[in-house]
């Protein structure tokens, strides 16, 4: 009866989720090209991870958009949150602006914001009646990265509001008066009271966010194209701009599969680090 | 079983592996109850665009009922990686533009060799592989071009009739630079690479046209070869100032609208630049003169077949796409249309030109041959990206022998 029931999903799991990341994996052991036939090549897709001057730059700059992009859009999603959690139509009205970019398209957003921050944007252009500028937001490949992540934290960070703002109703107003009556102030009630009350919900964006952003795509599309001088380029947009691009599916695959045990590797991490704490403060 | 364990495995991968391509759409490529539905991609340009398409295809759908052609557009990416997409999908189009086949994968198109219209295209042979045509053209357009502002030249006091080695290209620059106008104008996206091939090809290619072949065999590099001269040429130009780092913030069409404005003073661009000039009615303001080089002068233009089309082997309509690949090709009204639309050149064929297209003509028609990097002379996949962020790389500080030496590693990485 329990088979039974559990036979649909189980179905469904299956052809949707194992057999693709099967034949994912088997795909990235062959050099296929996307439409003739396959040759098994063994391991020679992640050998070639290593030996590609264009994989190792990539990795910095995924890594990099994920750390503080996480981090950016984690912390203000949370002192957002907390500013905001109060039941006001101010309040609302700033939620759902903050919220706002996460509706709209990654890619208008990068258009938008290319439209904005480019050598003839509207920053640049009004700097410039100033005779200053222009400001390399986009064509200087260190201040590129970092307009990328800026872009990607203020499109991000209103999710993490709705997610922070939702969990902050569920802390119980007896440990708030407590804290009160404690004499603790509003900066000692959140750290130490409302926060650690919220820290699954915590851990949870702090995973969906570190696993999205290693995932950046779109917006590098639209924003940057992965330049200047490649400077943007990160490990998915190299996935799909780059290696597939020149019908190398096979090593294009074994890219996407090694990019998923990175990210599953760095959720799980990320889990364990907060189950320890949570136990450690339990007892 | 083969093809449905290749359509499974590709069924099953793309989540994986596609899972941000979200312009991969489906089709619906078939015979309707009123007729036959061509599905066809294509790149869009500024100046081939999806209005230009559309209104062109329209005149076929009218000169043949029951025949729809169906635009698919290609969203962020170029039509060959949407072909490419499609393909692994199992779900290609009938016809797709500007797609050039190589010896691995000519299978996926229909051979045209059998039709005698093909023979009288142009560059048919140049990008016939083992002999066999798959691809056919409209036209021919040339890219080893500097478009040039003629009053920055007139204030400038600089003759661009007396530009013919590098060393004259580098002085008009320095002047120009005086009369205070930005001497050469780049772009980011595409643009910085696709410039300096349009410059260092007409040198190297013209002095050995087999170059990209050796490159393949391993005989020469571009540490030792002409490209490595080339790039310490480029990176002093960009020391000097003669390009902006600046631009590599500016899309392909805000570029050419600095040049156009008079931002600029000289724009190195293929044969394609003139209808924007046209349209943007500067065309009687700007001149034009072939690449100089430190060889042959005139040097041979690198150039390639304009709107090349492909029938997919895959079609379900292949004698339906072939009539209508046919028709783009060798219709007189079809051809002038696509030749003006892009300011391509094809023998036999005039349209009203302006003074600038003139110019472009009597260039093309002074070059001792025109460099074709097609078949055997193609490049290595992911050639040209690699070179376009290569080359935005010497405006943060990398050297040319590092450029140089990049370029070999990243190739040889690639056997």
């Amino acid at each position: 009866m329990t088979l039974a029931m559990m036979g649909p999903a189980v179905v469904l799991y299956t052809v949707l989720t194992v057999v693709p990341v099967g034949v994912a994996i088997y795909l990235s052991l062959t050099n296929w090209n996307g439409f003739s036939s396959a040759d098994f090549i063994g391991l020679d897709n992640y050998r070639h991870l290593f030996d590609d001057p264009n994989s190792t730059k990539s990795w910095y700059v995924t890594a990099l958009i994920a750390a503080v992009g996480t981090v950016c859009e984690v912390g203000l999603g949370l002192v957002y949150a907390l500013i905001l959690k109060g039941r006001s139509r101010g309040n609302s009205f700033f939620r759902a602006v903050a919220y706002f970019p996460h509706v709209i398209s990654a890619l208008i957003l990068g258009y938008l914001w290319a439209a904005i921050l480019g050598t003839n944007g509207a920053i640049n252009n009004t700097l410039g009646k100033f005779g200053v500028g222009p400001v390399g937001f986009l064509f200087d490949e260190n201040m590129a990265l970092y307009s990328l992540i800026a872009v990607i934290v203020w499109a991000g960070f209103g999710f993490n509001v709705v997610l922070f703002v939702a969990a902050l109703q569920t802390v119980p107003a007896e440990l708030l008066e407590a804290a009160a009556i404690d004499g603790a102030n509003r900066r000692q009630t959140n750290l130490r009271v409302v926060v650690p009350m919220i820290a699954p919900v915590v851990t949870i964006a702090t995973v969906l966010n570190l696993v999205g952003l290693i995932r950046a795509y779109d917006i590098v599309v639209s924003l940057t194209g992965g330049g200047p001088a490649g400077s943007t380029q990160t490990f998915s947009y190299l996935i799909l701009a780059r290696s597939f691009e020149s019908t190398k599916v096979g090593y294009a695959t074994a890219q996407a599969v090694f990019l998923m045990v990175v990210s599953a590797v760095l959720a799980l991490a990320v889990t364990a680090l907060r189950n320890r704490q949570d136990q450690a403060a339990t007892g | 079983m083969r093809k449905i364990w290749r359509r499974t495995c590709a069924f099953a991968a793309a989540p994986l592996v596609m899972a941000s391509a979200a312009a991969c759409g489906g089709g619906d490529s078939g015979s309707s109850a009123g007729g036959t539905t061509l599905r066809v991609i294509v790149n869009i340009t500024p100046n081939l665009t999806e209005q230009y398409w559309n209104t062109l295809f329209d005149t076929y759908e009218k000169a043949h009922p029951g025949t729809t052609i169906k635009l698919e557009l290609t969203g962020t990416i170029s039509a060959n990686a949407k072909l490419t997409q499609d393909l692994a999908a199992g779900d290609p189009p009938d016809i797709a533009q500007q797609i050039t086949p190589t010896a691995e994968d000519a299978d996926l198109y229909t051979d045209l060799t059998d039709q005698p219209w093909t023979a009288k295209t142009p560059l048919a042979d140049q990008y016939a592989i083992n002999g066999k045509r798959y691809l056919v053209g409209v036209g021919e357009q040339i890219q080893s071009l500097v478009f040039y502002n003629k009053a920055a030249f007139t204030k400038a006091g600089v003759d661009a009739t007396g530009i013919k080695t590098l060393a004259q290209f580098t002085d008009a620059m320095a002047k120009l630079k005086s009369a205070g106008y930005t001497p050469l104008q780049t772009a980011g996206q595409w643009v910085t690479g696709a410039q300096f091939s349009m410059m260092a090809d007409a040198g190297v290619m013209t002095a050995d046209p087999d170059w990209t072949v050796k490159r393949k065999d391993g005989k020469v590099t571009f540490a030792d070869s002409g490209y490595a001269s080339y790039l310490q040429q480029y990176k002093s130009w960009i020391d000097a100032g003669y390009l902006k780092k600046s631009a590599l913030g500016l899309t392909y069409p805000d570029g050419q609208t600095d040049f156009l404005n008079g931002k600029s003073a000289m724009y190195i661009m293929g044969s394609y630049f003139v209808p924007a000039a046209d349209q943007a009615k500067k065309s009687d303001g700007i001149g034009v003169f072939t690449m100089p080089t430190d060889g042959a002068y005139p040097s041979g233009q690198f150039g390639n077949i304009s709107d090349p089309y492909v029938v997919v082997n895959r079609s379900k309509h292949k004698a339906a796409a072939i009539d209508f690949v046919k028709w783009l090709v060798t219709d007189p009204e079809a051809v002038k249309s696509q030749l003006a639309a892009d300011g391509n050149l094809r023998q036999g064929f005039t349209y009203p030109m302006s003074s600038l297209g003139t110019a472009v003509q009597q260039i093309l028609d002074k070059a001792p041959s025109v460099i074709v990097k097609a078949g055997p002379h193609q490049p290595i996949a992911g050639y040209s990206d690699q070179l376009n962020t290569t080359i935005q790389s010497l405006f943060s500080g990398t050297s040319a022998s590092s450029a140089a030496s990049g370029l070999d590693k990243w190739w040889n990485s690639q056997n």
